[in-house]
């Protein structure tokens, strides 16, 4: 009944377009069209009231208020900001390269709201579209953002925006290895590259593949905050050093455009992590609730709430972990990326393909019954779920041992070593102080 | 030969270490702070928040604060308790107090006598230091620096303060909620 007539005006919109387009127009183009603005429009929002909240939760974490002059609570502050920056002098550099000013706030804020084309909100209506390669498309459109900071830092014809921009793509690439490298884990689990097929073969399994891959989901995390150029990573706009980094120069509403952008990013990241680890949409007991019930509707809303609560928990531990830790130095962040999280992702390949394997070859030994099918995803049964999830839990364990292995010269970022190397007691015998000429 | 002597980790601190104990407390911390602030609002004891709502919620100022300052008047007459003695204007340091005192022919026991009554009182916040030593030397309490502390003005004209001004204190805007 109530769906039937939350229905009605939909279908009344439908009908009155019927009238005017042929049908091809109104199912491709047009209803298409209306789910992209009401995407667009709702992740601008969501955009602006992320300030908001991050504002909130850092004044809550340090004993303050945050904001509370406009509106109940400044739940007005967004708009008073947006306002603020849309009528605030749009000022250029006098020997900035124009047009590459002009262009690059636009590329930024188009590569971070296209992914969202890709990502599933909820089951059927809920999808804009489902690209069978989802998650290749959100790595290759997310890493032309890069291309936006190099080029804002160039054009800026600034030191401190030049040297931002040098360090964010160093980052970003960096971090983009250990990132792509992670999310393999979870594919061999899901066998699809569609963001859809992942979530579909995680409800099939009826089983968040965190559980599978707390490894890659700690990697995806924590390289995913390296790629937002977030605290603790943000050394491309560290305050203290570079005064705002590659968007020094920047003024009024193109600023706000890279400010929009990077918390698209952050939506997109959390999303993304959702889809991969934490089960997407789907969560125990919605579908047996209401879709088998036949509400189809509540269905797709519910699965929307939840995967809004999941992004959501996500985008918390951005805030907290950006206002508990301090901001690393730029070679403890490059031995992180290189020594740390991209042999960790590298073991957690190996051992999620052992863990495939080691499942396919359990099936039929000695009676036992570990896969159902793999047609959709690998679907496990309930010992094969033991299995997997004990394999996925001593692989952090496994991981922590070859890390330490890996690292244990290098375990204080070497300066206990540079520290032995400085030799005074050399200087102090009136020797000369230069290096000793090595000869054969 | 190393600067600075390292002692080799315990055993202990290295599991401290493995696991990100400090870590895992940084974050407790933070988190701590988070609900205490939306659990317990205005509370201050250790983990609510401190901030003071300034325009709409008045702060409590110290007891020894010295703020603005008022020329007391008798609760019942309306008379003011000033005696124009001149003690506050010889007291105080910075020389920001003009007490102009008027001769007025009163009758005491059926004798004409003449006495000197308070016609108008200068006093200059711009050049007051709020040492209250002219509250000291006031033989009637009259003179006295109130808890009063929103002084600014959009002129230097508007720090000295008359004695209407003193008397009725200055008109500040009040903020609701």
């Amino acid at each position: 009944m109530i769906e039937a007539a939350l229905l009605a005006p939909l279908n009344f919109v439908d009908s009155l377009l019927l009238k005017f387009f042929s049908e091809q127009t109104v199912n491709y183009v047009i209803w298409p069209f209306i789910q992209v603005s009401a995407v667009v429009t709702i992740t601008a929002g969501w955009v602006a009231y992320a300030t908001y909240l991050e504002r909130k939760i850092s004044a809550f974490m340090q004993a303050r208020l945050g904001p509370m002059r406009v509106g109940p609570w400044g739940l007005l502050q967004p708009i008073a900001d947006g306002l603020k920056l849309l009528v605030k002098e749009d000022f250029i550099p006098e020997s900035a390269d124009r047009w590459v000013f002009f262009l690059a706030p636009y590329i930024a804020v188009v590569a971070a709201f296209i992914v969202m084309a890709v990502v599933p909100f909820g089951p059927d209506w809920a999808v804009i579209t489902d690209v069978n390669i989802g998650i290749l498309f959100v790595l290759a459109v997310s890493s032309v953002g890069v291309l936006a900071l190099i080029l804002a830092g160039w054009a800026s014809n600034s030191k401190y925006a030049l040297l931002g921009a040098l360090r964010s793509s160093a980052q970003m690439v960096s971090y983009e290895v250990s990132m792509g490298l992670a999310i393999i884990g979870a594919l061999m689990f899901a066998r699809t590259l569609s963001l859809s097929g992942i979530v579909a073969a995680q409800q099939t399994d009826s089983i968040f593949f965190l559980l599978y891959q707390p490894v890659g989901f700690v990697i995806f995390l924590i390289s995913g905050i390296a790629e937002n150029n977030r605290a603790p990573f943000d050394l491309p706009e560290a305050e203290s050093e570079l005064v705002a980094g590659f968007h020094t120069e920047y003024s009024g509403f193109r600023w706000s455009l890279f400010f929009m952008a990077e918390y698209a990013a952050m939506v997109v990241v959390t999303a993304v992590a959702t889809t991969l680890y934490l089960g997407g949409w789907y969560f125990p007991f919605v579908y047996r609730l209401t879709e088998a019930k036949g509400f189809h509707n509540a269905y797709v809303v519910v699965s929307l709430i939840v995967f809004l609560a999941k992004a959501g928990l996500l985008l918390y531990l951005y805030f907290w972990l950006r206002w508990t830790l301090p901001r690393f130095r730029y070679d403890q962040l490059m031995d992180l990326g290189w020594k740390w999280l991209l042999p960790a992702a590298l073991v957690n390949i190996v051992v999620s393909a052992i863990a495939i394997v080691t499942l396919q070859g359990l099936d039929g030994w000695h009676g036992m019954h570990t896969i159902q099918s793999i047609t959709n995803g690998v679907d496990l049964t309930a010992t094969g779920k033991g299995i997997a999830i004990a394999i996925g839990i001593g692989n952090l364990f496994l991981t922590a041992g070859i890390l330490s292995l890996i690292n244990w010269r290098s375990r204080d970022f070497n300066l206990k070593k540079q520290r032995s190397k400085i030799r005074f007691a050399v200087l102090a015998k009136g020797k000369p102080a230069v290096a000793p000429v090595v000869s054969e | 030969m190393p600067l600075v002597a390292v002692s080799k980790p315990t055993f202990a601190q290295k599991l401290k270490r493995f696991f990100m104990a400090d870590l895992l407390k940084g974050l407790g911390l933070t988190l701590r702070f988070n609900l205490g602030a939306l659990t317990s609002k205005d509370s201050v004891a250790g983990k609510g928040i401190y901030t003071e709502q300034y325009p709409s919620v008045r702060p409590d100022v110290a007891p020894r604060f010295h703020g603005a300052p008022r020329l007391n008047m008798d609760p019942e007459t309306h008379d003011t308790l000033c005696i124009a003695c001149n003690l506050c204007a010889l007291a105080c340091p910075e020389d920001c107090i003009d007490v102009i005192p008027m001769d007025v022919e009163v009758v005491v026991a059926g004798k004409p006598r003449r006495k000197k009554v308070l016609d108008e009182f200068i006093f200059d916040t711009s050049r007051c230091m709020f040492c209250a030593l002219c509250q000291e030397a006031c033989p009637t309490y009259c003179l006295e620096l109130t808890q009063d502390f929103e002084l600014a003005t959009y002129s230097r004209a508007g720090f000295v303060w008359n004695r209407e001004m003193l008397e009725q204190g200055r008109e500040t805007v009040k903020y609701e909620s």
